[in-house]
Formats: C-alpha cells, sequence, structure tokens
C-alpha cells in the first residue's frame, strides 16, 4: 500500500493498493520513469514509494523552490545510486532532501494498482491523472 | 505399485522442498554463513577470505554498536556484499580527517585496513537499511575459530 501526498495526484492520500514485482530490481533492469517502493535512507525501518527520476551516470537537473525562488542545479548521479522524486513537486520527502539513494534499497517496482476500484490498471512510467 | 512409488518420491521431494525453504528462511532471518575475502579487513580477517558466521536479528532490531563488524549491501554496487566494521551510528560526530556528523538512519562503515579500504572515506555515512548483518563468529581458517569482537584483533 502507498500511503500519503507525496505520490499525488498519480497515487490518492489514503493510500491506494499497489502489486510491486520484484525481479525488475533485482536483476536490475529499472527505467527512469518507473514507480518502485524503496527503504528509506533517513529511516530504516520505513518503504517509501516514488519515482526514478535518474539512474546512475545521469546528470539530472532539479528544481528547487526553496526560499520563494525557484532555482536550479544540476547534479550526476553517482555509480549504484538512483534519483527518487515523489510525482507531488510541494510535499515529497525525497532525493530532493536526502539525496541520490544506493540501488541496493529499492525493493521492486511498481506495476498495476488495484485498489481504488476506479484505478484499476497498470502503473506507467509517466505520472498520471488523479482517481 | 507405480503409484506407491510415485508417492514416494512426491514425499521426499516435498521433504527437500520443505527442507529448502526451512534453510532458506533461517539463513535470511537468522544466521547465515558468508565469506570475507579482501585486503580491507587486514589484520583481523584474511585477505584470501575468512569464512564467517552473521546473525540478522541484530540489524532487524536496530541493535548495532559501534565496533561491530557488519555485512552491508555496497553503495556503490547493489550486487555487491562488503563487510566493514561500524565506527559511528546515527547522530554521532566522527572525526575522519575532518569532522562529520552522522545522518539519521545512517552509520559510518570503515575497515580496519586504514589504507586499503574503500568505505564510508569514499561513499560517505551509509543508509542503516543497507546493512543485512553482524559478524559475530568466524568459523575458518581453523586457527581463527572464534567469537568476532568489537576491537581490530590480530591478524591469523
Amino acid at each position: 500500500q502507498c500511503i500519503g501526498p507525496s505520490m499525488l495526484p498519480t497515487f490518492n492520500i489514503r493510500g491506494d493498493i499497489l502489486v510491486t514485482e520484484r525481479l525488475s530490481v533485482k536483476l536490475g533492469k529499472i527505467r527512469v520513469g518507473d514507480v518502485v517502493m524503496a527503504r528509506s535512507p533517513s529511516d530504516p525501518r520505513m518503504v517509501v514509494c516514488k519515482r526514478i527520476l535518474g539512474l546512475e551516470g545521469d546528470t539530472i537537473t532539479v528544481a528547487s523552490d526553496k526560499g520563494g525562488s525557484t532555482k536550479f542545479y544540476h547534479l550526476q548521479i553517482p555509480k549504484g545510486h538512483v534519483w527518487l522524486q515523489g510525482d507531488n513537486f510541494h510535499k515529497s520527502r525525497d532525493s530532493r532532501e536526502y539525496g541520490p539513494v544506493p540501488s541496493a534499497l529499492l525493493q521492486g517496482r511498481v506495476f498495476y494498482r488495484i485498489w481504488p476500484p476506479q484505478g484499476w490498471g497498470f502503473v506507467g512510467r509517466i505520472p498520471s491523472q488523479s482517481v
């Protein structure tokens, strides 16, 4: 289950029930845009649900709106790491806060939603409309 | 006749599957035997590889202390498991060549071999979720039988 505001509008605050597959992570076949479940780097007992916006070696541009103005900075993702970010730009604690995440923390790739019923279907590599 | 021997085979097959499942669960959640190869833990562990017993419970319960030797997934290569000593826990301030406070949810891993170890001095504090188990006993080489303590030991 993925609860919380960080993946709006793709997933709901109250919690969507998802099916994750473990093979992609184990085989290293994760792509940019995949939604994954990962252990949080700041709390080892917590599992978070975020989207992969960059893989090792990629240079990504991060938008940060701290202090009122929007700043952009570039970052190269180190070897063995990925960049996790929630679909909800304003309310998500993710790599913008704790930096690139070691890929070994990834647990599985979210590929199907089974709850709420009107949200049945595959989870794609771009953020979707709210349900 | 045929039916009886088929059910014998099925019975044995089921027993083997149960055994394998039990061993898998046991080694992932209780005790595991692993090897630690390489120069990074000299003089405590040998280059050619020592065989160690790791226990999983301390990590799962969060009861890891400074000085423990742990197995962890490498932050720079998710397929690699490394064997290092914990020199700092979250919130601790450690001194490397500079002072550094270890962020929440992280630990500082360092090999006993100061000069030849790729560890947190290279990849920074490591998220505790990468820790797999605590090394507590060595079973190979035979002259090295015994508990693995919280300070580096003499070479064997």
